[in-house]
């Protein structure tokens, strides 16, 4: 069920993005990068408590909205003050996700492990 | 309750993903499109084309000159007045090769080691720099003038572009080489005068050597000398 909801928002996403006539100047592509770096972040991170077995819908979409949002200021505030902060905010998140990625690895891989036995 | 806002949220935090992602890999695509250094290098192609349609047009010129050469020697002495003022002509035009005495100018920029609290634009030949040599040249007489090989006719223009000048629609860099010729000696004076061009030039380094020469070229005008607005006032006889 929940497989099903993620995969039908995706799907409605990449399909929405791919249809309707976007413009977006190379300066907002920099923002837009970043966003989409924290919102893998809290998607990995959603996943992570789903198996470890406290995620929560609210926490999660509020998680995922309020870090996005703060890694586009971030990087805004950078820009205004000529500092490359956007590097801080990509590095940050870019070891966040390998933390959660190899979380995951390792959940599945004890209860793969489990199950073996 | 919690549950449906739970599923809520997750439709539409992926959906918020998915559209993101497809939004920025389509613009990723669009820019590499539109990447400049595919622009510079359709650019220097363009240039490149125009630059060796231009060598043709020159070689054109030139064969169509000796023509016009042969034909004005080959007609008999009735035309030799009108040869004469011709030839007077052409050399005010800047179309017929002069020799003679007279001046050779070289300016270079300054090689004074720059220092941070000056602007490094003083120390670099300018256009003006150029114009305020030449004004100087005319004013003493000078009857021919050109300027690394471009000859000056009554319609060179000296002018900026960017780190180079351009005379005769011709890019030139210093350093400059400027041959007139007049009376050397006039001429020379006209430049060193106290106060005058080289004592300015001088102030910011930029060195002007001036050496009077016995036997000086100067090349004719190389490209068409063409009118297109210009008409004789005072009836059409030819």
């Amino acid at each position: 069920m929940t497989l099903l909801l993620t995969l039908m928002g995706l799907v409605g996403g990449i399909l929405l993005g791919w249809n309707i006539p976007l413009r977006i100047s190379s300066l907002v592509a920099r923002y837009l990068s970043v966003a989409i770096l924290a919102g893998l972040d809290s998607v990995l991170g959603g996943a992570r408590a789903e198996l470890e077995g406290d995620f929560d819908g609210l926490v999660f979409g509020t998680g995922f909205f309020a870090n996005t949002l703060l890694a586009v200021g971030f990087t805004y505030v950078g820009d205004t003050i000529g500092v490359e902060l956007y590097l801080a905010a990509v590095v940050a998140l870019g070891i966040r996700i390998f933390d959660n990625l190899g979380a995951l690895r390792r959940i599945l891989l004890q209860r793969y492990v489990k199950r073996g036995y | 309750m919690r549950a449906r806002s739970g599923q809520l949220m997750l439709i539409l935090v992926f959906a918020v993903l998915g559209l993101m992602v497809t939004a920025q890999f389509r613009t990723e695509q669009r820019l590499a499109e539109v990447l400049p250094y595919r622009r510079v290098e359709e650019l220097a192609a363009a240039l490149k084309t125009a630059e060796s349609e231009r060598d043709l047009l020159r070689q054109e010129v030139g064969l169509l000159r000796s023509q016009l050469a042969d034909t004005l020697a080959s007609e008999s002495a009735m035309w030799m007045a009108l040869d004469d003022e011709l030839r007077k002509l052409r050399i005010m035009a800047g179309v017929e090769e002069v020799t003679g005495p007279g001046v050779l100018v070289v300016m270079e920029d300054s090689t004074r080691p720059s220092t941070w609290s000056e602007d490094p634009n003083a120390y670099l030949i300018h256009d003006d720099d150029v114009l305020k040599v030449v004004n100087e040249l005319r004013a003493s007489g000078a009857e021919a003038i050109s300027i690394n090989g471009q000859r000056l006719t009554s319609l060179s223009e000296i002018r900026c572009t960017g780190p180079t000048i351009s005379i005769n629609g011709t890019r030139v860099a210093p350093p400059l080489t400027i041959l007139a010729i007049g009376d050397p000696h006039t001429l020379e004076t006209g430049l060193r005068m106290r106060g005058g061009v080289a004592d300015q030039l001088g102030l910011w380094g930029i060195e002007v050597r001036i050496k009077r020469e016995d036997v000086l070229v100067i090349p004719a005008f190389a490209g068409a000398l063409t009118w297109q607005y210009a008409r004789v006032v005072g009836g059409a006889k030819q």
